[in-house]
């Protein structure tokens, strides 16, 4: 592929916004102005599996996760599907940082056997350019050759640049992946974790690895430089993933999201819309969702995040609710929890 | 040692010059387009390995063809805040009278730019000082180590090494070297916790500091570097390990083997881009052929 996609169209239009944004649903034009309109809407549910470990198979609980929240053969058949995992920076040994290969190979042989037509892998990891190293030190790459999986190193594929369409952060335009506007459906394959600057980076921080480096400086510098919250949301809102598939299998909690500790809580979190898993996700974790900057900015606009407003299925939030350690001495942790 | 003396290298060479295009410049992979920085590595490979006679010509001319008229030189015309490429195009250029002005825009551009800095506050979360300049990815951003890195040897290419902001950017690159040694993007220790090095800014890092510091200072990082190279075979990581040891006289005696190896794993990897392909020719050529095109 060419560096810049000349060929393709620089931004979607309004109305492939508003469907991509809630599969037909007003996910993506402002639920909080519409009164009554926005409790327990469809596509608005999490879902939790329990999973203890990843030397099992994971299709199985994914495939019925996408089962339960209306994601089915007939919307997937022949489509191409674009999985996103969070691969920030591997170190051997340190696989709590990163999304678990196993959990790569179940979200993929779950889209499979609903019929996907083509299945990529790929990320534009933010601390480490040598994306063939990514691959090698956390084992993805093993999978995906013995899946036949192909990867798309986001940090030098070709880039498309598209209107923002969150306008928070002072970016009139944001440089995405074309193949992010080539495939049809996009998943955030997410980890569970506590973050520095941001209190937690689950579905749509992990949206960020979208974004080449080479157009936004390692690691992600001009979203760093706008601020962390606000690019969050600018980019949820920009890109509207279809899925999202948070890895909690093994989560991270402290000093996250490379520094902190291993946290096993043993669950997957699937859903459609990216703010409801993520605040379903912060529940789990013990954390009040509404007290996450970037999820109090998304509240209503880009999703629910209030409690009332996402209908959980598989396992309760209580039964599997894991406190995760929030140091005082890192600010954005603090007063988090819920 | 350039390629004519060793014919095993000649299959890096030949696959890098199937990657020249049509107007001069590179493409990142077989069938792509033209790319800048796929581009300034090729010449300076190709240049290293005493190859490529006519496309090394050509290629500089198609990087000064997408020169700014401020001097940088960045991936695309609609994407002019990401200039990294500057400091590969000056030293890509070095040295050929046709692109003497365009190498000497770049120095001017390096010189009068730096990035967002700012003075450090008592109990910052980050370990390093920000107020030191050096040069960033992205325009108007923080300055990082390896665009800074990369900027400092091509001031030092250009003569420009004794220049106060190549003092500073040896000072700022010290400053962000990890207490454990090596470098990362450029944080030390967020919240009192030391962050990982890696080899690729390790390398770059140490290819910068080579002569410009004493090998005390540095001496945690070449052992983190030689570690690194002994285990690593995927091209960037490889490469620059073996690049920023060479600078220190301390290339590992199994180098040449080690980039062959990493070379001939693309048949399960894939065909690795331009840039990787340039720069593991580079680590393979010796410390003399790459003192060709990097200062040492």
């Amino acid at each position: 592929m060419d560096r810049r996609d000349r060929g393709a169209r620089l931004a979607w239009t309004r109305r492939e916004f508003l469907v991509r944004a809630g599969g037909g649903t007003l996910a993506g034009v402002g639920i909080a102005g519409l009164p009554g309109c926005a409790r327990r809407r469809p596509g608005q549910a999490t879902f939790i599996a329990r999973v203890a470990r990843y030397d099992v198979e994971l299709a199985a609980p994914i495939l019925r996760g996408l089962r339960e929240l209306g994601v089915t053969g007939s919307e997937i058949k022949g489509k191409r599907i674009l999985l996103k995992p969070n691969l920030v920076e591997p170190h051997l040994g340190a696989g709590h940082i990163n999304t678990h290969p196993s959990v790569v190979r179940g979200a993929a042989e779950a889209f499979r056997r609903l019929g996907a037509a083509e299945i990529l892998v790929g990320d534009a990891p933010g601390h480490c350019r040598d994306s063939l190293l990514v691959l090698e030190e956390s084992r993805l790459g093993e999978v995906l050759a013995a899946d036949r999986l192909r990867y798309v190193d986001l940090n030098a594929a070709a880039v498309t640049t598209v209107p923002n369409l969150g306008g928070r952060t002072r970016l009139a335009r944001l440089t995405l992946p074309a193949v992010a506007r080539q495939v049809d459906f996009i998943v955030s394959l997410a980890k569970l974790k506590t973050h520095h600057w941001a209190g937690v980076t689950l579905a749509l921080k992990n949206l960020f690895g979208l974004l080449p480096g080479a157009y936004y400086g390692y690691p992600k510098n001009l979203l760093h430089r706008e601020g962390i919250p606000k690019s969050i949301v600018d980019v949820a809102a920009t890109v509207r993933a279809h899925f999202a598939i948070v890895d909690g299998i093994v989560g991270m909690e402290g000093d996250g999201p490379i520094m902190g500790a291993a946290r096993p809580v043993g669950v997957l979190v699937l859903g459609r819309n990216l703010p409801a898993v993520d605040a379903t996700c912060a529940r789990v974790m013990g954390i009040d969702p509404l007290k996450v900057t970037y999820l109090a900015a998304a509240a209503g606009w880009l999703g629910p995040v209030a409690a009332a407003e996402i209908g959980q299925r598989g396992e309760a939030i209580a039964a599997v609710r894991t406190e995760f350690a929030l140091p005082e001495h890192i600010p954005a942790l603090r007063g988090l929890r819920g | 040692m350039s390629t004519d003396q060793d014919p095993a290298l000649q299959p890096l060479v030949d696959a890098l010059l199937v990657r020249a295009l049509g107007d001069g410049g590179f493409a990142s992979h077989a069938g792509g387009a033209y790319a800048p920085e796929a581009t300034a590595w090729a010449v300076l490979a190709l240049v290293a390995a005493g190859a490529g006679p006519e496309q090394v010509p050509a290629a500089r001319a198609r990087l000064a063809a997408g020169q700014a008229a401020d001097g940088r030189v960045s991936l695309d015309a609609e994407h002019p805040e990401a200039f990294w490429v500057t400091p590969l195009a000056a030293l890509a250029w070095h040295g050929a009278p046709r692109q003497a002005a365009a190498a000497s825009r770049a120095v001017g551009f390096l010189l009068a730019t730096t990035g967002r800095h700012w003075p450090k506050a008592p109990g910052a979360a980050t370990g390093h000082d920000p107020a030191l300049r050096g040069w960033p990815w992205i325009e108007d951003t923080h300055s990082f180590v390896e665009p800074t890195a990369l900027a400092l040897l091509a001031l030092r290419r250009a003569g420009q090494g004794a220049h106060e902001r190549a003092r500073e950017a040896a000072r700022m690159l010290l400053d962000r070297q990890l207490p454990r040694g090596g470098w990362n993007y450029g944080n030390t220790t967020v919240y009192g916790q030391e962050l990982r090095p890696a080899a690729v800014e390790t390398g770059v890092a140490l290819a910068a500091l080579a002569g410009l510091t004493t090998q005390a200072e540095v001496l945690r990082s070449l052992a983190f570097a030689r570690a690194e190279a002994a285990r690593l075979r995927t091209p960037l990581s490889l490469a620059w390990a073996l690049l920023g040891l060479g600078a220190w006289g301390e290339r590992p005696a199994a180098a040449r083997s080690w980039v062959l190896e990493s070379a001939a794993a693309q048949p399960r990897r894939g065909a690795y881009p331009t840039t990787l392909l340039a720069l593991l020719l580079l680590a393979a050529v010796g410390d003399a052929a790459v003192a060709r095109v990097l200062p040492r």
